[in-house]
C-alpha cells in the first residue's frame, strides 16, 4: 500500500491478475483477492478428493460384505473423507475464498486488516493439508478412527494418528488468524457512511463466523495436543487405565466441532442473505432479525454440543439440558429461513443460477434442520445415534446447506471474480441434476438410519440392501451434477462471454467497481449514502 | 521532543468510530503508575501464599484463591495491559466475553459430571 | 502487525487495528489454557484428595518465587514500552534486557522443577507415577501439560522480546512507530496472567 500517486492510479486501474504476474507473485502474494483465488483452487482440489473417496465409500456400500475393499480401508475412507471435506473444505471454504475476496470490497476497504497474517492463514492451510496427507502414507497408514478421533481407541490404534492430529491442529491456527483477520477488518476498514447497519448480510455473517473461529478454535487445538501428547508420552488426560475420562474427550472435541458446524453454515447463510434480494428485487425483509440472528446462532450453538453425547454415558441431567438448548438453536435458524421467504413473497423473482441455488439451499437446510431436531429429541436419538441418519441429516445441512450456498455464491460472483460470464442454461442443467441425485442419495440414507442402518459400518444385513442401492446410484448422479457444474464453471472461466461490471443490478459495492476489480479495488473509498438494497431501480422512489 | 504519537492521514480513512476519538492518541501511563500497580500485585501473591499456607481455610480455599488471582489479573490487564483506558466498545467486550464463554463451557460440562450416576 | 514496511511517517498503521488483533490472538490463547482448566476443574472436582497430596510435592516456594518473578518481568515489560515512547531508547532497552533475564530465570526454575520431579520418577508414564491412585496421575500429567505449555510460550516471548530489542536497538521501533512492541508486550502480561491462575492451582491447594 504505497502512497506515491502513480502507482496508486495504476493499481486501481488494472486487473488485479494484471498488476504482477508469475508464480511468485501469487504465492507471496498480500492481496486479498490472489489470496482468495489461492484458497479456491486448493478448496476444490480437497473437495474433488473428498468426493472420489466418497465415491468409493458408496461403490464398496452398495452391497452387503466386501465389495472393492476390506473393513480397515473403509474406516480409513471414511475417517480421511471426514477430515478432509470437514477441516480442507468446509470450514475453511466460504470464509477464506468469498470471505477474503469479497468482505473488504463490500465494506469498502482495499484489504483486509493484516495481510501478511492473512497470507499466513494460507501457508498454514497447505502446511495443514500437506500433514494431512502425509498421515495417509506414514506410520502405520491412515487413521481409522473416524474424524472425530475419539479416545481411547484413537489413544492406542496402531495408524497415523499423530500426524492426522497435527495436521488438524495447524489448520486450526489457520482458521484462528482468519477469524482475527476479519474481525478486525470489519471493526477497523469500513469507508466513511458505512455503518453497521448499512453491511451486507455477508459481512454480518462472516463476522458472526469470524469470532466462534476465534473462540472455539482453540478448545479443538489443545484437545489434539493432548493426543498427541497421551500417544507420545503416555500422559493419560483421556486414558481410562490413568485415571481419564473418554467422555470429556467427547466434550472437548464438541465443544468446538459444534461450533465449526455454524463457522460452515454461517458464511451459506449470508450468502442466501446477499442474493435473493437481488434476484426478488427487493429488499430483504427483517434485515436486523437476520444480522443479529447470525450472532444468536453463534452464541446459543456454543451451548448445545452435548447432542452429539447423548448415549456416551453423559449425565442424564446434562443430555436433558442440551436437548432443550438444540431446540433453542433452531428459533434463529427459522427466522432467517421465515425473512428470506418473506423477502421472495412479492417480489419480481429473476430466474437465474445463483437464485436456483439459493431455493433448494432453503428446501435443503430446512430438512436438515428438521431431521436435526428430531435427533435433537432424546427418545429418538437413543435409535438414531450413529446409524445413517445422523450423516444423512448433517450431509443435507452441510452439502445442501453449505455446499448449495457456496455454489450459489460462486455463481453469483464468478463474473466479478473473474471477469466473464458462464452459460446459463448448462448450469441451471447441473443444479437440476445435482438436485435429484442430492435427494436420491440422501434420502434414502435417512431411511436406512431410520430402519437401524449403522454407520461406519463395512457390513450389513441384507434387509438394507435396496436403500443402499439407490444412496450409491443417487451419489452417481450428485457427482455427474458436480462434474457438469465445475466443468461449466471452468469452462466459462476460459471461454465464456466477458461480463458486465454489474450484470445483477445489485446495490453492494462489489458490483460499483470493474469486473475483475483493480488490485486496491477502489480508485478512490467510496462515502456510503446507502444500504445494501438499495437498488438502482429504486432509486427515484427514495 | 513530541511524545504522542502524530496524527496520522492515511491513504483510506480509518473507520467512523476511529475518527475524532482519541483514535491515534496512546496511553502515556506515568512510571509511578506501573509500580503501584506491582506492589499490589506482590503483596497480593504473599496474601494468596498466606492465606493457603498459612491460614487453611478449607472449603473456601479455592475460592478466596480464584479471587486473589482473578484481582491480580484485572491488575494486569487494566494497567499493565491498558485495558482502562481503551475507549472503544470493543475493548471493553473481549475480556468479559471470553470469561462468559469460559464459564458457559466448565458449568455445561460440569452438568455432565457432577450428575453421572444420578438418573433423572 | 502493520503493513507498513515502509519509513514510519506512511500513513497505513492503523495502531488500534493492530491492537485490536493482538487483542483478539490473545483471547484465542486464553481459551487455549481455558480447555487444559476445564480439564483441571473436572478432574480436581473428581479426586479432591490425590490432587491435595500430589500438589504437596510441589516446591511452594520455588513456585511463589517464580509468580515473583513473572510479576515483576511484567512491570519491568510495560515501564520498557512507556520509556520508549517518551524517547528513552536506553532505558527502554535495559529494562527489556531485564524482563529477558527474568523470563529466562523463571525457565530455570521451572526447569529445576521438572528435573527434580522426574529424578524423583515423576513423569508422564512412568512406573511410580502409574503405582499411584489416579487422581494424583492426572495431576501430574495436568502439571507438566499446563506448565510445559505456559513455559513454550515464556520461551516464545522471550525471543518475541529479542526481536523487539533489536528494532529497538536499530530505532526501528521508536516513538512514532511502537505498535508491534506493544503487542509484544501484550502478549508478555498474558504469560504473566496465565501463571497467575496456574501458580494457585497447582501449588496453593490445601
Amino acid at each position: 500500500m504505497t502512497s506515491a500517486e502513480a502507482t496508486e492510479s495504476v493499481h486501481s486501474r488494472i486487473s488485479f491478475y494484471e498488476d504482477r504476474r508469475g508464480i511468485l507473485s501469487w504465492i507471496l502474494t498480500l492481496d486479498h483477492k490472489r489470496i482468495g483465488l489461492l484458497y479456491l483452487i486448493f478448496v476444490i482440489a480437497f473437495f474433488f478428493s473428498g468426493v472420489v473417496l466418497g465415491f468409493f465409500m458408496r461403490l464398496e456400500m452398495v452391497a452387503p460384505g466386501g465389495t472393492i475393499m476390506g473393513p480397515q480401508t473403509y474406516n480409513a475412507l471414511f475417517t480421511l473423507h471426514g477430515i478432509i471435506m470437514i477441516f480442507l473444505v468446509v470450514i475453511p471454504a466460504i470464509p477464506t475464498i468469498l470471505g477474503n475476496f469479497f468482505l473488504p470490497i463490500q465494506i469498502g476497504a482495499r484489504d483486509v486488516a493484516f495481510p501478511r497474517i492473512n497470507l499466513l492463514s494460507w501457508w498454514l492451510y497447505i502446511s495443514g493439508a500437506t500433514v494431512v496427507f502425509f498421515s495417509v502414507f506414514t506410520g502405520g497408514g491412515p487413521p481409522d478412527t473416524g474424524w472425530t478421533f475419539y479416545a481411547p481407541y484413537s489413544l492406542r490404534t496402531n495408524v497415523n494418528v499423530p500426524l492426522a492430529v497435527f495436521g488438524v491442529f495447524i489448520l486450526g491456527m489457520s482458521s484462528i488468524l482468519t477469524g482475527i483477520n476479519l474481525v478486525t477488518t470489519t471493526h477497523r476498514l469500513r469507508a466513511p457512511g458505512m455503518t453497521w447497519k448499512r453491511l451486507p448480510l455477508f459481512v454480518w455473517a462472516i463476522y458472526s463466523t469470524s469470532w466462534v473461529q476465534i473462540l472455539a478454535t482453540p478448545i479443538i487445538g489443545i484437545t489434539m495436543v493432548l493426543v498427541l501428547l497421551d500417544r507420545f508420552f503416555g500422559v493419560g488426560i483421556f486414558d481410562p487405565t490413568k485415571g481419564g475420562d473418554p467422555i470429556l474427550y467427547q466434550h472437548m472435541f464438541w465443544i468446538y466441532s459444534h461450533p465449526a458446524t455454524y463457522i460452515m453454515i454461517l458464511p451459506a447463510m449470508g450468502i442466501v442473505s446477499d442474493v435473493i434480494p437481488v434476484f426478488a428485487r427487493k429488499k430483504i425483509f427483517g434485515y436486523t432479525a437476520i444480522a443479529i440472528s447470525g450472532m444468536a446462532i453463534a452464541a446459543v450453538g456454543s451451548l448445545v454440543w452435548g447432542h452429539h453425547m447423548f448415549v456416551s454415558g453423559q449425565s442424564d441431567f446434562a443430555d436433558i439440558l442440551f436437548s432443550f438448548l438444540t431446540f433453542l438453536v433452531a428459533v434463529p435458524s427459522a427466522i432467517k429461513v421465515f425473512n428470506w421467504v418473506a423477502t421472495l413473497h412479492k417480489g419480481s423473482i429473476v430466474i437465474e443460477p445463483p437464485l436456483l441455488f439459493c431455493l433448494s439451499f432453503i428446501f435443503l437446510f430446512s430438512i436438515g434442520g428438521l431431521t436435526g431436531l428430531i435427533q435433537g429429541a432424546l427418545a429418538p436419538n437413543m435409535h438414531l445415534h450413529d446409524t445413517y441418519w445422523i450423516p444423512a441429516h448433517f450431509h443435507y445441512i452441510i452439502f445442501g446447506g453449505m455446499g448449495f450456498g457456496l455454489f450459489a455464491g460462486f455463481h453469483y460472483w464468478f463474473p466479478k471474480m473473474f471477469g466473464r460470464m458462464y452459460n446459463r442454461e448448462r448450469a441451471m442443467r447441473a443444479w437440476a441434476v445435482m438436485f435429484v441425485g442430492f435427494n436420491i442419495f440422501y434420502f434414502s440414507m435417512l431411511l436406512l438410519g431410520w430402519e437401524g442402518m449403522p454407520r461406519r459400518y463395512w457390513d450389513y444385513l441384507p434387509q438394507f440392501r435396496t436403500l443402499h442401492l439407490a444412496a450409491t446410484f443417487g451419489s452417481w448422479i450428485l457427482i455427474a451434477g458436480l462434474i457438469l457444474m465445475f466443468s461449466n464453471l471452468f469452462h466459462g472461466l476460459f471461454k465464456g462471454k466477458k461480463a458486465h461490471d454489474n450484470p445483477w443490478d445489485a446495490a453492494t459495492l462489489e458490483w460499483q467497481i470493474p469486473s475483475p476489480p483493480p488490485t486496491e479495488n477502489f480508485e478512490k473509498i467510496p462515502v456510503i449514502q446507502h444500504g445494501p438494497h438499495d437498488f438502482k431501480e429504486f432509486e427515484n422512489n427514495g | 521532543m513530541e511524545n504522542r504519537e502524530e496524527k496520522i492521514h492515511p491513504p483510506f480513512p480509518l473507520s467512523p468510530e476511529g475518527r475524532g476519538r482519541g483514535e491515534g492518541e496512546l496511553q502515556m501511563v506515568k512510571y509511578r503508575t506501573y509500580v503501584f500497580v506491582w506492589m499490589g500485585l506482590v503483596t497480593l501473591t504473599i496474601l494468596t501464599y498466606t492465606v493457603a499456607v498459612g491460614i487453611h481455610p478449607g472449603g473456601w480455599a479455592i475460592l478466596v484463591a480464584l479471587a486473589i488471582a482473578g484481582t491480580k489479573s484485572s491488575l494486569v490487564l487494566n494497567y499493565f495491559m491498558h485495558l482502562k483506558s481503551e475507549r472503544l466498545l470493543i475493548f471493553k467486550v473481549i475480556i468479559p466475553l471470553v470469561m462468559a464463554v469460559f464459564l458457559v463451557f466448565i458449568l455445561l460440562t460440569f452438568s455432565d459430571v457432577v450428575f453421572r450416576g444420578v438418573v433423572e | 502487525m502493520d503493513e507498513a514496511k515502509a519509513p514510519v511517517f506512511e500513513g497505513a498503521i492503523d495502531y488500534t487495528g493492530a491492537k485490536l488483533g493482538m487483542w483478539l490472538f490473545i483471547l484465542s490463547e486464553l481459551l487455549l489454557f481455558g480447555g487444559m482448566f476445564i480439564l483441571y476443574t473436572v478432574y480436581r472436582y473428581k479426586s479432591p484428595a490425590d490432587f491435595h497430596h500430589a500438589s504437596k510435592e510441589l516446591d511452594v516456594v520455588l513456585g511463589t518465587l517464580n509468580t515473583i518473578i513473572l510479576l515483576t518481568s511484567s512491570l519491568s515489560v510495560a515501564v520498557s514500552i512507556t520509556a520508549l515512547q517518551r524517547g528513552g531508547r536506553r532505558l527502554s532497552a535495559v529494562l527489556l534486557m531485564i524482563t529477558m533475564a527474568l523470563g529466562l530465570l523463571f525457565l530455570v526454575n521451572k526447569g529445576f522443577e521438572w528435573t527434580t520431579k522426574i529424578g524423583h520418577g515423576i513423569y508422564p508414564n512412568s512406573p511410580i507415577l502409574l503405582a499411584r491412585p489416579k487422581g494424583e496421575i492426572l495431576f501430574f500429567g495436568l502439571y507438566y501439560v499446563m506448565t510445559g505449555l505456559h513455559g513454550l510460550h515464556v520461551l516464545v516471548g522471550v525471543c518475541v522480546l529479542c526481536v523487539m530489542l533489536i528494532l529497538v536497538a536499530k530505532d526501528r521501533i521508536n516513538p512514532m512507530h511502537f505498535v508491534p512492541f506493544e503487542n509484544a508486550g501484550l502478549y508478555w502480561h498474558l504469560v504473566d496472567i496465565i501463571w497467575i491462575f496456574l501458580y494457585p492451582l497447582f501449588y496453593l491447594i490445601t
